[in-house]
């Protein structure tokens, strides 16, 4: 039996099941499983933290408001990218250019509430008096959409494992903190826009490192 | 893109297509003519030419683990290659570190002459897979059965009895890999 031969019954195998399951793709489950992550991290809002009482109040002020939408557009923009790492040599698409918006929005605000506040103030907006919660709570929020979206991704085919779960984990860091931002009374840029960034950027990692033990193939 | 590598990934394109779509003649077209391609990315990274047809035969098992992973309006050529190139140095990289088949008949060698802690390490892997795939490796690796003959018992081509023990002999690796770790 010669090696050629073996590689020509590997062939011959192979081609008697040509047709993929017809629910392989890692899309076919994305909806559900991610709904899944998501209620986990709504379940653990509301058991953990809840909405603040004035809410609806506090996102009528646009910087406010900021804090909200800018980290659900970076999962939503994060999402198209983990999906495509994971089908080999599929372009990234205009979402890889459109991503880098957020951190010049964040930043952008930071330097607008830096130059608009007193010297004696930065300071005080900058500490504030939640890091200790908004840091454990943004990653602990993303857990359950970082686990959703592995789940999903293990079914494509990620030549960057790490990349890939890094997208998963920006994905539900910024999911996570669109959540948070509903309970955190934190509403300078001068806050926000450094420690938010922060907790996404654990939930990346988070990512990545699930990405690395789950993500090989 | 040159003209011809153009028409080729077109051809390719529509095999692949036509494939997973459930035409399996179109299927083994599509991987024969890819073998060649597969092979000479291999050999690129893999300098015993012993080990090249097994990395080809598991590039093969991953693409087809992974077929589903083609955007079928995009060209086929580059995510075949990038397949190749991942599995090849993939590949390499765990046979420079990880137990050679060789050494795991080895210690089934070993059954024999009495050292009873390593058999009894290969015993206990073997526990871990599921008995079909288990029976295959220890008619194959441990009595020296060719595929052909066990194949013949089991009602399996010799090719599947082929596939079954690269398999299996995958996951025992992994499985030692993961407890060294």
């Amino acid at each position: 039996m010669t090696e050629k031969t073996t590689t020509d019954d590997l062939i011959a195998t192979l081609a008697g099941d040509p047709a993929p399951a017809p629910k392989a793709a890692p899309e076919a489950l994305l909806l559900r499983r991610l709904a899944l992550g998501v209620a986990g991290t709504l379940v653990l809002f509301f058991a953990l933290l809840g909405p603040r009482p004035d809410v609806l109040a506090a996102l009528a002020d646009p910087v406010v408001l900021a804090k909200t939408v800018l980290p659900f557009v970076l999962a939503l923009l994060a999402l198209p990218l983990a999906l495509n790492a994971a089908r080999p040599a599929a372009p990234r698409g205009w979402p890889a250019q459109a991503i880098w918006v957020l951190p010049m929005a964040a930043l952008s605000l930071f330097m607008l509430a830096y130059a608009t506040h007193a010297p004696a103030d930065r300071l005080r907006l900058f500490v504030g008096h939640s890091i200790p919660v908004c840091m454990p709570a943004i990653v602990t929020l993303s857990l359950p959409v970082t686990a959703a979206l592995i789940s999903v991704l293990r079914r494509g085919a990620p030549l960057n494992p790490m990349a890939c779960g890094a997208f998963a984990g920006l994905v539900a860091g910024g999911l996570a903190t669109t959540v948070y931002s509903t309970f955190c009374t934190e509403d300078s840029p001068l806050f926000y826009s450094v420690w938010y960034s922060l907790g996404i950027a654990l939930a990346a990692g988070v990512g990545a490192w699930a990405g690395r033990r789950w993500l090989t193939w | 893109m040159d003209p011809q590598m153009t028409t080729r990934d077109d051809l390719w394109s529509d095999l692949l297509r036509r494939a997973l779509g459930g035409d399996g003649p179109c299927y083994a077209r599509f991987l024969h003519e890819a073998t060649p391609v597969i092979r000479k990315i291999v050999r690129a990274r893999c300098t015993v030419e012993a080990e090249v047809e097994d990395i080809v035969q598991e590039v093969l098992l991953a693409v087809h683990a992974k077929r589903h992973t083609w955007r079928s309006d995009l060209p086929v050529s580059p995510w075949l290659y990038a397949i190749a190139r991942y599995k090849a140095a993939d590949a390499a990289r765990r046979r420079r570190v990880a137990v050679p088949i060789e050494d795991v008949v080895e210690t089934l060698e070993d059954e024999a002459t009495g050292d009873v802690t390593a058999a009894r390490d290969l015993a206990r892997l073997l526990e871990g897979i599921d008995p079909r795939a288990a029976g295959i490796v220890r008619a194959v690796g441990v009595e020296g059965e060719s595929a052909g003959e066990v194949g013949a018992r089991l009602g399996m081509s010799e090719g599947a009895v082929r596939v079954a023990y690269h398999r299996a002999m995958t996951k025992l690796r992994q499985m030692a890999e993961a407890e060294d770790d």
